[in-house]
């Protein structure tokens, strides 16, 4: 008896992924509704400043500042056009505060996806979903980040309100990360931010499954923080890319890979691919080895487009997912007519008692 | 719709794309705490500057090149942002207030913004509150939201009117229409026709006559209209003279004693004019000019010594004052010089008449009169002959071509489409209405469809498609190339 081979095709541009793959989980979407159903309120007030810091694009910024402890050197490793085209994707999460009920804040996450297939941009926009955080939803909301293995603080204290709005919008990352890691194969997988574990919401085990998964379908994760905390001899990390020759990586030895419960689980680079003023932050899985890490920067070079060392598709990403005025009012029409609030502008407290100097958190207009 | 800014006479309304409104509606503005109603129009629809707006283009202009996707957005509020993206700003004009159902002029108050309802009214519930005069109803065609729209014959008696547009637009197709609409109620009616445009006016479009047959009279000047130096007074002949063939003043007073020795003689030939000139004792210069204008009236074609071929002018009249009538003076493929001598005949004797109450009064319709009606016709048509009987309606295409004061004295507006600004500037200068509202609809406006300005419609601008008529088009451009 012959033994028959199994034969299937690469999957290299298995995209797009489809929700269903995607394993949105239903209980994300149900929460949305549940949590909007449940509005007991009878005002809606608008956020005075819709597209102020409380819209975040992403919180991987928020990283502890690790200092490094015994610098030794810094190595510039040039990179060359690898032509060998690859897919690549890039996955990116917002969320945004649309205002305030008698009960608490109501939010909306939207995240996207952005693959290059073929020399065109697809993108795969989920949301958004408005979500309504109150004190008395708060434990339920917590529980889904429990479900899902996002930690809870070590005090077992529920976060506050707002930052409940950021972690719903990690959540929801993790989700289309973990979706892209299962269903691209030998990619390119963009990631916003940096591969800093052990946070609350970003606990080890779930990022260290996430870069794992990828690694085995032979993709490679690239993070890139456009801010990084991370500073060598006083100097910001990317200052040192400044005269540096693009396209190269700087790689910076040094770094203690753990501080507390943080935990690094990539290594770290400063990425300048084109000429520019611009450098990044780029994080590459650690278990992965350098040749592979450096190949997959080179593939990057020869695969999308580079603006500023930043690459297009990741661009895109956060083009896509980031909240624009008119939907912030669109999503709040949207709350307003499902949900029968009444919409109220309140007074600017800052504006009444500074007038023009009023310009703090509120003031801006 | 809400309300969303006043500033003197104007109101912005936001609206979204459901509201269905458009250009020329008008739109009632209801504050029930004060029990008063403010009625504007929407002169023009506008984008409402949203803010985000320009990001989400730009974010989705990329999209349309480049890079395309899709939206998972279970809970739908992707349909409430687009409802955002189209939300619009309805730019209006205040036309009046309604205080206990009682239309007033004003527009000095302040409607509630949080508490005005906005709805829209319908053109003839609206014409209705003002008070039209329904009596005489000339059907013009039909409104934006397909009622029928008359007007009556009072608002053309007595008046002036414009009708004007660009070419094609259908001036002259509302100009028939208001032509027979008057003769159905028995008025005389004499039409300056240039292009011999009014001549099928008494038949129906298939080619057979119609209702208005035997009430239509083309006269064409040199054929059917002919007239005799013996009916005519010498105060019109002169006036041909003067002004249609320019004889200056000296050779004017010679011809006035030839003329007055040639009625002595009750001889009254153009043989007998002609020798009276050669044997006139006068200079040579003034003979020789008093000669070239003679020979320019013989050569006109437009006199004649048989008395049975000459046209009376009063006879025609007569017979339109039972069931009215209308004179087709058609000019088409006639000579400047001699469309000024028949004009010239025409208006002194139609003045004449009036004056001696022998006919009681003329609709005049006047196509491009600015080819043909000297300069000092104009003020003398719109200010004195009106009080005689005489009321014009001019059908002009080159709108600059009518004096500034006629627009500001025009009782009623026929506008059709204008895309040139110049030709909108001009038109807007009518005193009864702004000239936004003028630039803003005009320039929209389909082929067919006009704007009615003015005393026709009570001051309130509706927009109207011109009803068909069943008779026989002439007047086409002639083709070279002809359509399949």
């Amino acid at each position: 008896m012959i033994g028959q081979h199994n034969y299937t095709t690469t999957p290299t541009y298995n995209f797009p992924p489809q929700i269903e793959e995607l394993q949105l989980p239903q209980t994300f979407i149900e929460l949305s509704l549940n949590s909007m159903k449940n509005i007991e309120s009878s005002y809606l007030q608008p956020n005075q400043t819709p597209l102020s810091p409380l819209s975040t694009e992403h919180i991987a910024e928020a990283a502890p500042i690790m200092k490094i402890q015994h610098p030794q050197t810094i190595k510039t490793i040039p990179l060359e056009h690898n032509q060998n085209v690859k897919p690549v994707v890039a996955i990116d999460v917002s969320s945004i505060r649309i205002g305030e009920t008698e009960r608490g804040i109501l939010c909306a996450i939207r995240g996207a996806i952005v693959w290059k297939e073929k020399k065109r941009y697809k993108y795969q926009r989920i949301g958004p979903f408005p979500f309504h955080i109150t004190e008395q939803n708060k434990k339920e909301i917590h529980k889904l980040f429990r479900n899902h293995n996002l930690e809870i603080p070590a005090d077992n204290r529920i976060p506050n309100i707002a930052n409940i709005q950021t972690r719903m919008g990690t959540l929801l990352e993790h989700w289309l990360q973990l979706g892209i890691s299962c269903s691209a194969y030998s990619t390119i997988i963009l990631w916003d931010g940096s591969m800093t574990a052990g946070m609350a919401d970003s606990p080890v085990d779930e990022m260290a499954r996430l870069l794992e998964i990828a690694r085995n379908r032979l993709s490679t994760v690239l993070a890139f923080s456009k801010n990084t905390t991370l500073r060598f001899s006083g100097h910001k990390l990317t200052d040192y890319a400044e005269k540096a020759k693009p396209p190269c990586l700087l790689q910076i030895n040094g770094f203690p890979i753990s501080s507390g419960p943080v935990l690094l689980l990539g290594n770290v680079y400063v990425a300048k691919l084109t000429p520019g003023v611009c450098s990044f932050r780029l994080d590459i899985d650690r278990k992965v080895p350098q040749e592979r890490a450096i190949e997959a920067v080179q593939s990057l070079l020869g695969s999308d487009l580079l603006t500023q060392s930043y690459p297009e598709t990741l661009r895109l990403a956060h083009i896509y997912s980031t909240f624009t005025a008119t939907e912030v009012i669109g999503i709040q029409r949207f709350i307003a007519q499902q949900y029968g609030l009444k919409i109220v502008t309140r007074p600017n407290v800052r504006r009444l008692l500074f007038g023009p100097f009023g310009k703090g958190s509120e003031g801006y207009q | 719709m809400r309300l969303y800014k006043k500033e003197g006479n104007s109101l912005e309304i936001l609206s979204f794309p459901n509201d269905e409104v458009e250009k020329g509606d008008y739109l009632l503005v209801e504050d029930s705490n004060t029990n008063r109603k403010l009625i504007t129009q929407v002169i023009d629809v506008q984008f409402a500057s949203v803010p985000g707006l320009l990001e989400e283009l730009l974010r989705d202009s990329t999209a349309e090149e480049q890079i395309y996707g899709n939206n998972f957005d279970p809970l739908g509020v992707s349909s409430h942002i687009n409802h955002i993206q189209d939300a619009r700003m309805l730019i209006c004009k205040i036309r009046g207030t309604m205080l206990n159902d009682r239309l007033r002029a004003s527009s000095s108050w302040l409607p509630s913004r949080s508490k005005s309802g906005i709805t829209k009214i319908p053109i003839n519930s609206l014409l209705a509150h003002v008070g039209v005069n329904k009596s005489l109803p000339i059907k013009i065609g039909e409104t934006k939201d397909d009622s029928p729209l008359n007007i009556t014959a009072h608002d053309l008696d007595g008046r002036l009117n414009i009708i004007t547009g660009k070419k094609g637009t259908g001036k002259s197709h509302l100009s028939k229409l208001l032509v027979l609409g008057l003769v159905d109620y028995s008025a005389t009616v004499v039409v300056l026709d240039l292009n011999g445009e009014y001549t099928g006016l008494g038949y129906s479009a298939k080619g057979g006559g119609n209702e208005y047959s035997d009430r239509v009279c083309v006269l064409s000047p040199g054929a059917n209209f002919r007239v005799s130096l013996s009916k005519m007074d010498l105060g019109v002949m002169l006036k041909i003279l003067v002004h249609a063939l320019a004889l200056p003043g000296t050779s004017t007073r010679e011809f006035k004693h030839i003329w007055k020795s040639l009625c002595q003689q009750g001889k009254f030939t153009l043989q007998d004019l002609g020798d009276a000139i050669r044997k006139s004792s006068c200079n040579m210069h003034v003979r020789d000019a008093l000669f070239s204008r003679y020979y320019s009236l013989v050569n006109s074609g437009f006199f004649t010594d048989n008395e049975e071929l000459a046209t009376g002018f009063e006879k025609l009249f007569e017979k339109t004052k039972k069931d009215g009538g209308v004179l087709v003076i058609n000019l088409k493929d006639v000579s400047s010089v001699d469309r000024q001598i028949v004009l010239e005949y025409t208006l002194g004797s139609l003045v004449k008449l009036l004056g001696q109450w022998k006919i009681k009064s003329v609709f005049l319709f006047a196509e491009e009169a600015h080819l043909y009606l000297r300069e000092t016709y104009w003020e003398d048509i719109v200010t004195r002959m009106r009080h005689f009987g005489l009321f014009t309606n001019f059908v002009t295409n080159q709108p600059d071509t009518i004096k500034e004061n006629i627009y500001r004295q025009a009782d009623s507006i026929f506008l059709f489409n204008f895309t040139n600004e110049r030709d909108l500037e001009t038109v807007s200068k009518a005193a009864r209405v702004d000239a936004e509202t003028v630039k803003s609809i005009a320039q929209e406006l389909p082929p067919h469809h006009c704007l009615l300005i003015g005393n026709a419609v009570k001051d309130f601008p509706v927009m109207v498609k011109v009803r068909a008529l069943d008779i026989k088009t002439m007047g086409q451009t002639r083709l070279f190339f002809t359509k399949n």
